[in-house]
């Protein structure tokens, strides 16, 4: 007992709020937020990555098709591509995606119209001049880019893309809309059980999100130094 | 671009539309092929459907009705977790074979799904604080709990038009903010709520404090749902139905789940499973 808070009912269903019903069903709770976090994650890293640079194309019409994607994308709501993802691909594709794969597509759909935001700003912001020197050494506009530009561009977004992916580790969440068991689904499963101590659940997870978060924070931090090149500019 | 984009979205829907009407086929058969019963069911409704954390099975009356059709099938069950709000899609998409999921047979719902035979009836009712609601009239104007997508919103909104129906994802948290007095009461079938009585009288600080007065506002036949022309599936279940009634199996998991020393006590009256088309008219 903390403070008339009894956490007996976390303690006692520590398994089931990690790992769900794994290994008698699919796996769940803590370790299905990470497995969903971490795989749109990646996902979604390439994905804004390739979207940022289509929509600095020197072509139009990929400019103005992959700025169309992302404005529309990023003009709904979360829940509302989650929703799309969840009763649209299925009946496109049959029964063949998992609630899990679905989920995953939805984040990576939303987290890569941000990122890729966040890419063109990061490229736009890198001076003229190093495209004009990169350029009049020899290299092709595409080596140019590679080799000169990014480097220096992807370097800053770093604060930026860790903050967009705090926020995506939290909005794995909303998948329990769909009744996918991860922790915030869990945490309703066990407080619709017990009835009794909905703030001992609540605060737990509201922890344990927490320290997810501030994990991955500190994880991109520390490589942040380890990595540190000196800035060209 | 915006009427290109319109366009891609509306053949995408035909796409899906046309895709879903392919699927409903000889469930039945496949079944028996796949040797797996898929079922949607709630997976966090006690004593309906939930997960047991400690043996991390899906456990409840809904449940125990899709275990005995598997068995006389003699498939083994895969159990998908829905909400009152996907469950309708879930099925006409062929991601589940039935649904075991506390649903009201309404002639609506019966346009778009098949529904077996009654397997459950109860009635919409309130849960209050003690002594603070006596007839409808005392609900007039006040705020109600319910929850998203259910029968118990429609129905509620027609008996107290006055009333401003607030609509909770799951009946537990209309039922938390009863207790934080953000609602007046909560409403929906009598089964659901006695759970939620019955565990508030478990916790010695809201004992006693809590009440489901006798006013009841419908009746709710509760349906196994089927894809619509499923007929093999539908004759399949409604004869074990049938089946369980006369052998007492229903009777069994009926007091198994809300027998006088369960949380949720409630009677069985004269309810049997029968030919029945209730709700369906």
């Amino acid at each position: 007992m903390v403070g008339g808070l009894d956490f007996s009912v976390v303690r006692e269903n520590l398994p089931y709020f990690f790992l769900g019903r794994y290994p008698k069903g699919p796996l769940g709770g803590v370790a299905l937020t990470l497995y969903l976090a971490v795989v749109s994650l990646v996902l979604s890293f390439l994905g804004g990555l390739i979207l940022g640079l289509l929509s600095v194309s020197r072509n139009r019409l990929i400019k103005w098709g992959s700025t169309a994607v992302i404005q529309t994308i990023r003009g709904m709501p979360l829940l509302m591509v989650i929703f799309w993802m969840f009763f649209l691909l299925p009946a496109m594709l049959g029964s063949g995606m998992s609630a899990d794969w679905t989920i995953i597509t939805a984040l990576t759909l939303f987290t890569s119209s941000y990122m890729s935001e966040i890419v063109r700003a990061g490229i736009l912001g890198i001076p003229k001049g190093q495209m004009e020197a990169a350029v009049s050494t020899g290299l092709s506009h595409k080596q140019a880019m590679t080799y000169v530009i990014l480097p220096q561009a992807l370097r800053n977004m770093i604060p930026s893309f860790v903050n967009q992916f705090v926020s995506m580790i939290k909005d794995t969440s909303l998948a329990f809309i769909v009744g996918v068991s991860e922790l915030t689904h869990i945490a309703t499963q066990m407080n619709n059980r017990t009835m009794l101590y909905p703030t001992e659940i609540f605060l737990f997870i509201a922890v344990i999100y927490f320290i997810m978060c501030f994990a991955f924070t500190e994880l991109s931090r520390w490589l942040e130094r380890r990595s540190a090149w000196r800035k060209s500019i | 671009m915006a009427r290109k984009i319109g366009l891609l979205v509306m053949a995408l829907a035909m796409v899906g539309a046309m895709c879903g009407a392919a699927l409903a086929g000889d469930t039945l058969a496949e079944v028996k092929k796949k040797g797996v019963l898929v079922a949607g069911v709630k997976d966090s409704l006690p004593p309906f459907g939930s997960v047991d954390p400690k043996t991390k099975e899906f456990v409840g009356y809904d449940i125990d009705f899709v275990k005995y059709i598997a068995k006389k099938l003699g498939v083994k069950v895969e159990y998908k977790p829905v909400t009152s709000a996907n469950r309708m899609p879930m099925l006409m998409e062929g991601r589940v074979d039935i649904l075991a999921a506390t649903m009201t047979k309404t002639p609506e719902r019966a346009k778009q799904i098949d529904f077996s035979y009654t397997y459950f009836l109860t009635g919409q009712k309130f849960l209050t604080k003690k002594g603070t609601v006596h007839s409808l009239k005392d609900l007039q104007g006040k705020k109600i709990g319910t929850a998203k997508g259910s029968t118990s919103e429609q129905n509620v909104k027609k008996a107290v038009p006055s009333a401003t129906v607030l609509s909770f994802d799951d009946y537990p948290q209309g039922v938390l903010a009863l207790q934080q007095g953000k609602v007046i009461a909560v409403t929906t079938d009598e089964s659901i709520l006695a759970g939620q009585l019955g565990k508030l009288q478990k916790n010695p600080a809201t004992k006693g404090k809590f009440e489901i007065p006798d006013i009841q506002i419908s009746s709710e036949p509760y349906g196994l749902g089927m894809r619509k022309g499923d007929t093999n599936l539908e004759k399949f279940v409604d004869a074990t139905l049938l089946e369980m009634e006369k052998n007492g199996e229903a009777k069994k998991i009926f007091e198994r789940w809300f027998g006088p020393n369960t949380d949720s006590p409630i009677k069985r009256g004269k309810f049997k499973i029968t030919a029945d088309r209730m709700g369906l008219e």
